[in-house]
């Protein structure tokens, strides 16, 4: 047997389970939805096998029939997702930026503890403290009580059930996903490199913008591709702090596979969240290849 | 009570000698049975029961169709009663056979797949109105002035259920709520959309909202009943006088139960009036067996907003199975849910 011969041997048996795994765990269930959206839902949940491209005409525009009936609502709802996540991403990097150099500086034995404490939240279940969040907004809640006690306010204002209470929700649930990857780039930011742009004279915006925020940018699109992708498909948060009148298109999918019962129109609509996620990816990917080459 | 604490005793003493490794597993919706009636029933028989809960017909049933085993009573509603027949996933149990089943109100052996109840015991019923708070919402007594509240700037909530919300506007209009025709269900999805500027949410978490004062008055369950009574100062519980909608659930053995017996004799078990009538005490909604409405408080059996009289009765209508044309409710719900 010939040395390369054996090392693709070796190759293939040390690669070979997790190919098998990722493709049967992975591609299998996106193969499955894939095929789903393109059936006849069965009467009571499930597919009937007949042929059916309804589900896509119902959200791009051309399913006229009693049950399938095209309605720009499901673009709107999707339109409306992109950008509650989006503002997400950029509450979550407002405040993790700023805290990510903060606890960078801070001793070492202080630095593990207060990133200790940002991953501290996941050891609660998510419902609890999202009903927490709830006894905070509410008309007659810690935050509007404050407000009112402190004069700042005549009537409470409404926080609860907006779009406002879904992006806070949601900001706070991510935090972690947008912290850490900010924080490992930011560690690593070399000091001196910031001491010698100052010592030629930039100014303290120069510097950030030429300096500090290339070299933070890997950990600032990682950070906000992590957070933008489970945001989009989030559906727990705008129920319970958007009091589902906050519709976003992970709410359309529940509905689709519980109480409406029509689970290929459900796929449909999460191979579109899918493909919003891909083209995202394949846009990351790239700038990070031409920022190599560069 | 007497006579049952009688044989929690006796069961104490046999217990141990009664094979321990027997076990019943229940599926049922989150708080949906006094758990001093699981306790009675291992006491008196030895068999262990483990619970799960289901937040809705629908999860339960994608559940049991994605092979979930292992379960042998579930408390399906009585249209997906019908369903889950149709789909061969109920066990025959010949409960209404048995001698004690003289119990139930004939009335209550709904599900048109089951007229002889051959599968399923009838459980427990309730109806759908509004919990309020009495200083913001005054004496309400119909959907006309619970959706004038919101009209006023004033907070209401609907539940996060198409059926059900869906259901009000089909009241309101004057058609059943088991409607299948396109446009009465776009007109009754309008109607809700007319007055969805005073509704703050679609919720299921409402009354702590109303006790609060955050919100002035919630549909909800027969089931706030437990709530005004606590707080009978503050809140009260109504049917509106237009009518509402009525649920009822069924105790059915699976097919695919792995212990039959045991789930039979719970479901005996249960036919007993002071067995049911315990329920009762706790749950506060309606149960189907007769004796057991003589043994409960007086004032939940003399409270017509659980044992309504007959004039309401009549108005309150039940959901059945709509097969495809959920699909009608499902594209106005989406409708409903994105009118601002």
């Amino acid at each position: 047997m010939s040395l390369a011969r054996r090392k693709l041997l070796q190759l293939i048996g040390l690669l070979g389970a997790p190919t098998v795994f990722l493709l049967v765990f992975f591609f299998g269930p996106l193969l499955i939805m894939l095929v789903y959206s393109l059936l006849t839902p069965g009467l009571y949940g499930g597919v009937d096998w007949i042929f059916s491209h309804l589900n896509y005409g119902r959200i791009l525009g051309w399913a006229d029939t009693r049950y399938e009936k095209f309605d720009p609502v499901y673009i709107a709802i999707f339109l409306r997702s992109l950008k509650l996540a989006a503002l997400t991403v950029v509450a979550s990097l407002a405040v993790c930026y700023p805290a990510a150099f903060w606890i960078s500086r801070m001793r070492p034995g202080m630095r593990d503890f207060a990133i200790f404490l940002v991953t501290l939240p996941f050891f609660v279940s998510l419902i609890v403290r999202l009903f927490a969040w709830v006894l905070i907004l509410r008309p007659t809640g810690f935050l509007n009580q404050g407000l009112m006690g402190l004069g700042l306010t005549g009537a409470p204002i409404e926080f609860l059930y907006t779009d406002f209470a879904v992006i806070l929700g949601m900001t706070y649930v991510f935090i972690p996903f947008m912290f850490l990857p900010l924080y490992g780039s930011i560690e690593k930011l070399d000091l001196a490199q910031i001491e010698a742009s100052s010592d030629l004279g930039a100014t303290r915006f120069q510097t950030f913008r030429k300096v500090i925020l290339p070299a933070t940018l890997p950990g600032i699109v990682g950070g906000s591709v992590i957070t933008f992708i489970p945001a989009l498909g989030n559906f727990i948060v705008p129920s319970v702090l958007g009091g589902a009148k906050v519709l976003m298109i992970g709410n359309l999918i529940e509905q689709q596979f519980l109480s409406a019962r029509n689970w290929p129109f459900g796929s449909a609509l999460a191979m579109l969240v899918m493909s919003a996620v891909l083209i995202l990816l394949i846009a990351q990917f790239r700038l990070a290849k031409k920022e190599a080459q560069s | 009570m007497k006579k049952m604490h009688l044989a929690a005793t006796t069961a104490l003493t046999l217990a141990p000698l009664a094979a321990s490794s027997e076990t019943l597993s229940i599926y049922n919706w989150g708080d949906y049975i006094n758990p001093a009636v699981l306790e009675a029933f291992t006491e008196e028989t030895g068999v262990e029961i483990t619970l799960d809960s289901y937040g809705s017909n629908e999860e339960m049933l994608a559940k049991i169709q994605a092979g979930a085993t292992g379960y042998d009573i579930v408390f399906p509603s009585v249209h997906m009663h019908d369903i889950m027949f149709q789909l061969g996933l109920l066990a025959k149990t010949d409960i209404g056979a048995s001698p004690d089943f003289k119990n139930i109100d004939p009335q209550f052996v709904r599900a048109k797949t089951d007229p002889d109840a051959e599968y399923c015991l009838p459980y427990a019923w309730g109806n759908v109105g509004i919990v309020y708070n009495k200083e913001l919402a005054g004496d309400i007594k119909s959907w006309d002035d619970f959706f004038a509240l919101g009209d006023a700037g004033k907070k209401i909530t609907l539940l996060d259920d198409l059926r059900e919300t869906i259901g009000i506007g089909l009241i309101k209009t004057g058609a059943s709520v088991n409607s299948t025709d396109p446009g009465e269900v776009a007109a009754a999805a309008d109607y809700i959309i007319d007055h969805i500027a005073g509704v703050t949410a679609f919720t299921y978490d409402s009354v702590p909202q109303v006790i609060s004062g955050d919100v002035a008055a919630a549909h909800w369950y027969v089931g706030a009943n437990l709530y005004v009574s606590e707080n009978p100062e503050t809140i009260g519980y109504m049917i509106p006088e237009e009518g509402a909608t009525m649920y009822q659930e069924d105790i059915c053995v699976l097919e695919s139960a792995p212990n039959k017996d045991a789930a039979k004799k719970f479901l005996e078990f249960y036919l007993r009036p002071e067995i049911a009538a315990l329920n009762v005490e706790q749950q506060m909604n309606g149960t189907p067996n007769l004796p057991a409405q003589k043994l409960i408080p007086v004032e939940l059996s003399s409270n017509e907003t659980i044992y309504p009289p007959e004039s309401v009765m009549e108005k309150l209508q039940i959901f059945e199975d709509l097969g495809r044309d959920l699909q009608l409710y499902n594209s106005e719900w989406t409708r409903i849910k994105t009118a601002q």
